[in-house]
């Protein structure tokens, strides 16, 4: 009996999901795409956008959006969300691997119970990628992307990108970490789908190139590498110094990568070359700070700056539990010369393009339905979502830190018993 | 004819004492300034439209509507649709000690060589070329307070800064503003020292290392003021007890000439941190960081204790799990509006808004059912941080006869799209956003073309 009725609970759930429409009506709509925003409605079926039109549409569950805004959910593009719960306590931390390089896959340490997931969801973030930790390593392990709608069965995309880093290191010499980055993409190039068909082949490929042993790759890494090269891998580098920027666009025209430069608080400098060669650029929209002698020519106006001369720009925010505070970043943006309508690009289409996420960053028929309806404008760090979908589903946006509130708001010192 | 010798003798003794490392601040040429028709956050708590705001010789003369005056020299601000608050204020700052670019060689911020150092003065470690002072005075920094770090149980001397930059520390330094004593709790003194095998390794540790210390600084003091207590005679065979730097800024707490600012995230241990202070009858001035502030805003608010915190940082360590946005507000709002919040930085990127920081936090406590106006909130990093360290009756707030320190804004200082015009310190414009008027360190010089300035805004 009892279980007829789950079954009864489940079964209507699962049908009217598939039976009910949603329309979001009368929001301005900022699609990601680069125009001008409009007064429309969005008509949702399942899990993808059936209709973005300036002209009314029905569907069986409306959501009232007049005076809101709706933008595509932000993606993130390179956070470590899922895979860092505490800082500074290392056994929540699983963005390092002692064992692999280039072939290290942190999808599946994602954990879809973390709080930054509801948290940086609540505040309007519908996916991220997920990087492993640098390590000085010219190229190190994969990012994976991901929904943060929650699922334990991680909806997502597995190394959807390879990693590296380039630039000032305290001992040893950049010089050096370039011709490792050469040598290994050198031998990455003489790999066949042959060569990576079997482990035995693979050990066979590797005799004769010093930098195999040199960097102890194992045949995953050896994978990874060949992907790189032959399957178009996205390749995000964080470099800054000018100088490192030229010197990777000369080895992304060498080997055909698809390079993505991350950080490059120098990249105003060489913007003309950046914008040539159609690199993105993820940038940190509040970092106007010369950290390091590699940063010295780092300002406000940076993603400004790129994005008049035509490069696709991404933002990134340092402190992963808050990496929602890239729509901050974004206004500060806007507010330092650069356009809304781009700030939009950057916080959602730009990642997709970029990381070759086909169906997601952009609101238009056929897309899934990642959406945010702001109480306001998105880029005023005061306002914050009134919905949330991720494919189609209307998100609860309750988070720890909510709940934390409801306990403190008054009655501060009831006993626990009592709250 | 005794008496007189003892008296000289003491003198001599004063100046002897000389205090070193005094303030040599003196302010830039000041103008006589009517700002007219602005839109005014006075940080008293009030919301001034369409008003007028008049300083001369540093000082502010007059706020009101209608002010006029007759004098061919006064400069007119046309402030119509912009606004006008104070000089923002931050009392958590790192700059000068943890300058950029961030090198090892200039990383002078933690004398974590020792779980109690309160001889040291963060103000011996600044470096006054560091490019950041210019980059948080455009965002409408007027003054700040630079502490030691939080590795230790007792860190040092804290300085308050004005945020002219000058070739040297004496220069900066804001005239009579007292020293804070930096204290840490939790997490950080234990993990520096305990990876050491070193006390303290426990929670338990730090709270026996802060009264230890504490012990010592009394029984020093109480040396020092039974030799006070002697007579001239005696004053003349005895030799006054050996002066101990570590000692003389513990006594100066006990004296109330220091103020106490204490790193705390977890609210039992701040609450325990208060019992230390009652223990030994010192007052503490400002808890900082405090991401559980909210769990205990009454007991800070009964207390009189101001919470230094963010907007919404958390998670980089388990003492700063339980955050809440509303924290701030939960302070401000706590005995009916009796709480002291403060949003301050620890961070040289969030030193330049301030303004978005206290924006998220007021929006954060609205969201959470509390009616905070825009005017309140500006209290939180204006007169609220001036009163934590020991400045407000000089500045911190828009009112007749304290320091020309003002910010004028392109629009709703509260919005992301504002940014500070120009910024005023004692009455001198020290910033102007659309001439590119203000001060370029030496470590900007033709650091990346010889022929430039490294930041050209």
């Amino acid at each position: 009996m009892i279980r007829i009725i789950y079954c009864f609970v489940l079964c209507f759930i699962s049908i009217s999901a598939y039976s009910q429409t949603i329309v979001i009506k009368g929001g301005e709509i900022h699609t990601g795409l680069n125009e001008e925003p409009f007064v429309g409605d969005i008509l949702i079926d399942g899990d993808t956008i059936l209709e973005v039109s300036k002209m009314a549409l029905k569907g069986d569950v409306i959501v009232d959006a007049a005076n809101k805004i709706i933008t595509p959910g932000v993606i993130a593009p390179d956070t470590q969300i899922g895979i860092l719960e505490i800082g500074a306590i290392s056994e929540t931390r699983d963005g390092d691997s002692n064992m692999y390089s280039m072939g290290f896959s942190v999808y599946d340490a994602i954990n879809p119970n973390s709080t930054l997931i509801p948290w940086n969801r609540s505040n309007g973030v519908t996916s991220a990628i997920t990087l492993p930790d640098f390590n000085w390593d010219p190229l190190s392990g994969m990012a994976s992307y991901f929904l943060l709608d929650g699922s334990l069965r991680v909806n997502g995309i597995a190394d959807i990108a390879l990693t590296g880093e380039i630039g000032a290191v305290s001992s040893g010499s950049r010089a050096e970490s370039l011709i490792l980055l050469k040598d290994l993409l050198e031998f990455a190039s003489t790999l066949s789908e042959k060569d990576i068909s079997s482990s035995e082949k693979i050990s066979e490929a590797m005799e004769g190139f010093e930098v195999a042993d040199l960097m102890e790759l194992q045949p995953r890494d050896v994978v990874a590498l060949y992907n790189l090269l032959n399957n178009n891998l996205p390749l995000i580098i964080n470099v800054n110094r000018a100088s490192d920027i030229l010197k990777l666009i000369d080895i992304k025209k060498l080997y055909g990568l698809n390079l993505i430069l991350m950080s490059a608080q120098e990249a105003e400098l060489v913007k003309n070359e950046i914008a040539e060669n159609n690199i993105p650029v993820i940038i940190n929209p509040f970092d106007n700070i010369p950290d390091s002698f590699d940063e010295l020519a780092s300002n406000i106006r940076i993603s400004a700056s790129l994005e008049k001369v035509g490069i696709k720009v991404m933002f990134s925010e340092s402190r992963t539990h808050n990496y929602h505070l890239i729509r901050q970043g974004a206004g500060n943006a806007v507010a330092n010369g650069m356009t809304y309508t781009g700030a939009i690009m950057a916080l959602t289409s730009n990642v997709a393009k970029s990381f070759n996420i086909t169906d997601r960053g952009i609101l238009k028929k056929g897309m899934k339905a990642d959406i945010v309806v702001w109480e306001d404008d998105p880029l005023e760090p005061s306002t914050f979502p009134m919905k949330v979908f991720i494919d189609g589903n209307d998100m609860d946006l309750t988070t720890r830190s909510s709940r934390l509130t409801e306990r403190y708001v008054d009655k501060r010192d009831l006993p626990n018993t009592y709250k | 004819m005794k008496k007189l010798f003892f008296v000289l003798f003491s003198l001599i003794i004063n100046v002897d004492t000389f205090a070193a490392f005094e303030s040599t601040y003196e302010p830039l040429q000041s103008e006589k300034i009517l700002f007219i028709n602005g839109n005014i956050l006075d940080g008293e708590g009030n919301e001034l439209l369409d008003t007028d705001l008049l300083i001369a010789d540093g000082k502010i003369i007059a706020i009101g509507k209608g002010i006029s005056v007759d004098d061919k020299d006064v400069k007119i601000i046309d402030a119509r649709n912009k606004w006008i608050t104070p000089g923002i204020i931050d009392i958590h700052s790192h700059m000068g000690v943890y300058p950029a670019p961030s090198v090892r060689t200039s990383s002078d911020g933690n004398e974590a060589t020792s779980p109690v150092t309160a001889e040291v003065w963060a103000e011996h470690s600044m470096w006054v070329q560091d490019p950041q002072y210019a980059l948080a005075l455009k965002g409408g920094i007027t003054t700040f307070h630079v502490l030691p770090g939080s590795a230790n149980l007792i860190g040092g001397r804290g300085v308050t800064v004005k945020n002219l930059q000058r070739n040297t520390i004496q220069s900066m330094k804001y005239p009579d503003a007292k020293h804070s004593l930096k204290m840490a709790c939790g997490e950080n003194p234990k993990r520096v020292y305990g990876n050491r095998g070193q006390a303290p390794s426990t929670r338990m540790g730090n709270f026996a290392g802060y009264r230890k210390a504490w012990i010592e600084a009394e029984n020093y003091l109480n040396k020092l003021e039974a030799y006070d207590a002697k007579s001239d005679e005696e004053k003349m065979v005895e030799s006054p007890p050996k002066r101990d730097l570590r000692l003389d800024t513990l006594s100066d707490v006990l004296k109330d000439e220091i103020l106490v600012h204490i790193h705390c995230y977890r609210a039992e241990e701040m609450a325990l941190m208060i019992d230390v202070a009652k223990e030994f009858n010192y007052k503490i001035t400002a808890f900082h960081h405090g991401v559980e502030a909210y769990k205990i805003a009454d007991l800070l608010a009964d207390n009189g204790i101001c919470g230094a915190l963010w907007a919404d940082w958390w998670g980089f360590k388990h003492e700063a799990y339980d955050m809440v946005q509303a924290n701030i507000a939960i302070v401000d709002q706590a005995r009916g509006g009796k709480g002291c919040a403060i949003v301050h930085s620890d961070d040289e990127r969030g030193i330049q808004r301030l303004n978005q920081e206290a924006a998220k936090a007021r929006a954060a406590g609205n969201r959470a059912g509390y009616d905070i106006s825009k005017a309140r909130a500006m209290n939180w990093i204006t007169s609220n941080p001036a009163k934590a360290a020991g400045i407000y009756d000089e500045t911190g707030s828009l009112v007749a006869g304290k320091n020309a320190d003002v910010v004028l804004w392109s629009g709703d200082p509260f919005s992301v799209y504002s940014l500070a015009e120009q910024v005023f310190i004692d009455g001198a414009l020290a910033f102007d956003r659309n001439t590119g008027f203000g001060p370029v360190s030496d470590f900007d010089v033709g650091i990346v073309d010889p022929r430039e300035d490294r930041v050209n805004d």
